[in-house]
């Protein structure tokens, strides 16, 4: 088990590892940097000499193998620099912005579950009656409309009955203003976790089929058990499982349909960052944004591994 | 198999075109009948292929074109203090901005004055092009890695995993935004970005495929008497996985539609070609008053994806029952 875990962390390390590489060498690549995008080169309104200047002041007319080398050594001791567009250290805009993207995120995996899970389970039990078609034709919709497309319909209905205001003054979080927290986050959280909901609810009726088929879920049924016990204790838990193991990919579609939302209705979270630094060629916001969604992801992937291997021994040693 | 009796049939040229073709009808019209969802979805995708087509046709206008209206207010030579009250006073004709549904503008107008209908019609080509295009490239890069990481194995397969587990680390999103950054936003180059960061799934996909196919006993005895690499890989490999490149070609499709309709919503799509996600941004400007524009277009896009999701779904329950719930 130790040699797993071991195995499965250095893994992860190097996945992150590659993944900082890649934003590093990306926002590099892109045509135009800070230097231009803030002076406006296009325009040709800034001089040659300033541009050289303001290169020289963020460090960016350095060879990239040096400039490499130098951020992969802050990197390692969590140095991630400064802001080239605020100044701040860009630990200071992560502490502020990711907050509000945790909060936003929460909230969709709330929806999208409480939404996924009972319906994934009813479809299921219903198997082929007017009730899972229904729900699998929800579930098919929610994953072809585009997450902006549902978002905006929604602000539509809101502003047309007048249900409530949409645009929050300030930017409250939950635990400062919930009253006016929640009604800045209802929008995109219900658009979020519709379009989340569809994978989860799909994945888990298919497993739920495959559960209820199974013979432990007949000798329940044979010891003259509860169909609510049999359902909710003997074959959702196992049908669980696999959607549990997807959570990493869960969690980056989450994070993607975060970058829209947030941009969509002013909130201040990571993923309105990555925006804002990959537009500005903030090439340190850029990196550190990047690296943190990995983390997040290659970190539920680990976790889900480590516990399906404590779970289930066959996967260790595969 | 199908061979026919009847004497009056004219024999065409090439008798086994006649007999695929009709066996190619056959299996159409038993796909329908068994799975009517994928039925449908392939009846909105031809719809939609053929919107696109025929946009030219069947626009009504010009897309671009700017509809005016004449002013009933109209005063030639107005006085400061009319021009004050009314600015528009001056002029002979106004943009009809925000037209309703209906009459000659079947879905209204736009902000601009130029006819909605037309526009959508047009953006089907974008999100078709962006689609298959995509989707191709995906599929045959997946291809040629997948086989090589899961053929060669050992540290290639390694390396590729990883780096594929990277790719995946990123959400699709960000990466396609980054991707197409890097060159000019013309059409082709958004579609080939896409591809490449579509590039991740498919090849793990592949590689599995080709993995299982390895293990099997036919290429133990095409590599006992003797066949090259490259020849296992194309005479034996190759023909054992084609079902699954067809179910990542298609389930692939209405990802990348979705993919690009985000990036024209945050406006770094292609630029210079009428698109959907880009015109329910434009849309949202006046979304309490004229939501028209936003309503159609991102209509438009759930429709096309839902259309090619029903039918990817179909195939891939039809060529490979396993992958059922993937």
């Amino acid at each position: 088990m130790q040699a797993y875990i071991i195995r499965r962390v250095i893994g992860a390390v190097f996945v992150v590892f590659l993944v900082g590489t890649f934003s590093f060498f990306a926002i590099r690549v892109l045509p135009g940097d800070f230097a231009t995008a803030s002076l406006g080169l296009d325009a040709g309104s800034a001089s040659a000499e300033n541009i050289q200047q303001r290169r020289a002041d963020l460090g960016l007319d350095k060879p990239i193998g040096e400039q490499y080398a130098v951020w992969l050594w802050d990197t390692v001791r969590l140095d991630l620099g400064d802001s080239f567009l605020t100044q701040n250290t860009v630990w200071y805009e992560i502490g502020r912005s990711l907050p509000y993207s945790i909060e936003l995120g929460v909230l969709i995996m709330i929806v999208g579950f409480t939404v996924a899970i009972p319906v994934g389970l009813l479809s299921a039990i219903f198997q082929d009656k007017l009730a899972d078609y229904t729900l699998r034709g929800l579930a098919i919709l929610a994953l072809a409309a585009p997450v902006f497309w549902t978002a905006a319909i929604a602000s539509l209905v809101v502003l047309q009955w007048d249900l409530f205001l949409i645009d929050v003054i300030g930017q409250p979080h939950l635990w400062e203003d919930p009253e006016r927290a929640i009604t800045w986050y209802l929008i995109p959280m219900f658009a979020g976790g519709f379009a989340g909901t569809a994978t989860t609810m799909r994945l888990l009726r298919s497993q739920m089929l495959e559960v209820l088929r199974q013979d432990y879920v007949r000798t329940a049924r044979a010891k003259g058990l509860r169909e609510s016990v049999v359902i909710i204790r003997h074959a959702l838990r196992n049908a669980l499982l696999p959607v549990l193991t997807v959570m990493g990919v869960t969690i980056a579609t989450i994070i993607g349909s975060q970058v829209i939302l947030e941009n969509m209705f002013n909130i201040p979270g990571i993923g309105n960052k990555v925006l804002t630094s990959l537009f500005a060629r903030d090439n340190p916001v850029f990196q550190s944004v990047v690296l943190i969604i990995a983390v997040f992801t290659v970190l539920t992937n680990l976790v889900v591994d480590i516990l399906y291997g404590v779970i289930d021994p066959r996967i260790r040693l595969s | 198999m199908t061979q026919t009796l009847d004497p009056t049939v004219v024999p065409l040229r090439d008798p086994t075109l006649l007999d695929r073709s009709r066996g190619a009808a056959r299996s159409l019209a038993r796909f329908m009948r068994g799975k009517p969802l994928g039925g449908s979805g392939l009846i909105v995708v031809v719809l939609f292929i053929l919107v696109a087509l025929l946009a030219g046709v069947i626009q009504r206008h010009d897309p671009d074109e700017i509809f005016e209206t004449p002013n009933p207010d109209y005063k030639a030579n107005p006085s400061t203090l009319e021009l004050a009250r009314n600015p528009d006073i001056g002029s002979p004709v106004l943009v009809s901005q925000f037209e309703e549904p209906g009459g000659d503008h079947w879905f209204g107008t736009d902000k601009f004055g130029r006819d909605i209908w037309s526009q959508v019609v047009h953006g089907a080509r974008l999100s078709l092009i962006v689609g298959l295009g995509a989707s191709v490239i995906a599929v045959v890069g997946g291809l040629i890695i997948g086989m090589i990481s899961a053929y060669y194995a050992g540290i290639v397969d390694l390396l590729i995993q990883r780096i594929v587990d990277m790719l995946q680390a990123i959400p699709f999103l960000v990466l396609v935004l980054v991707f197409t950054q890097i060159t000019e936003r013309s059409v082709f180059n958004v579609v080939l970005w896409l591809g490449v960061a579509g590039l991740a799934i498919t090849t793990r996909l592949i590689r599995s495929a080709v993995f299982a196919v390895r293990e099997s006993e036919f290429v133990l005895a095409a590599r006992v008497v003797g066949a090259s690499d490259l020849r296992i890989m194309v005479r034996h490999v190759l023909p054992n996985v084609v079902a699954v490149l067809i179910i990542a070609f298609s389930i692939g499709i209405g990802a990348y539609i979705l993919a690009e309709a985000s990036i024209s919503f945050l406006g770094a799509g292609p630029q210079g070609i009428p698109s959907w996600g880009q015109m329910v941004q434009a849309g949202r400007g006046s979304l309490d008053l004229h939501p028209w524009q936003t309503v159609f277009a991102g209509g438009a896009i759930m429709l096309i994806v839902l259309g090619f999701n029903l039918l990817g779904d179909a195939l891939r329950d039809v060529l490979d029952p396993r992958l059922r719930g993937a």
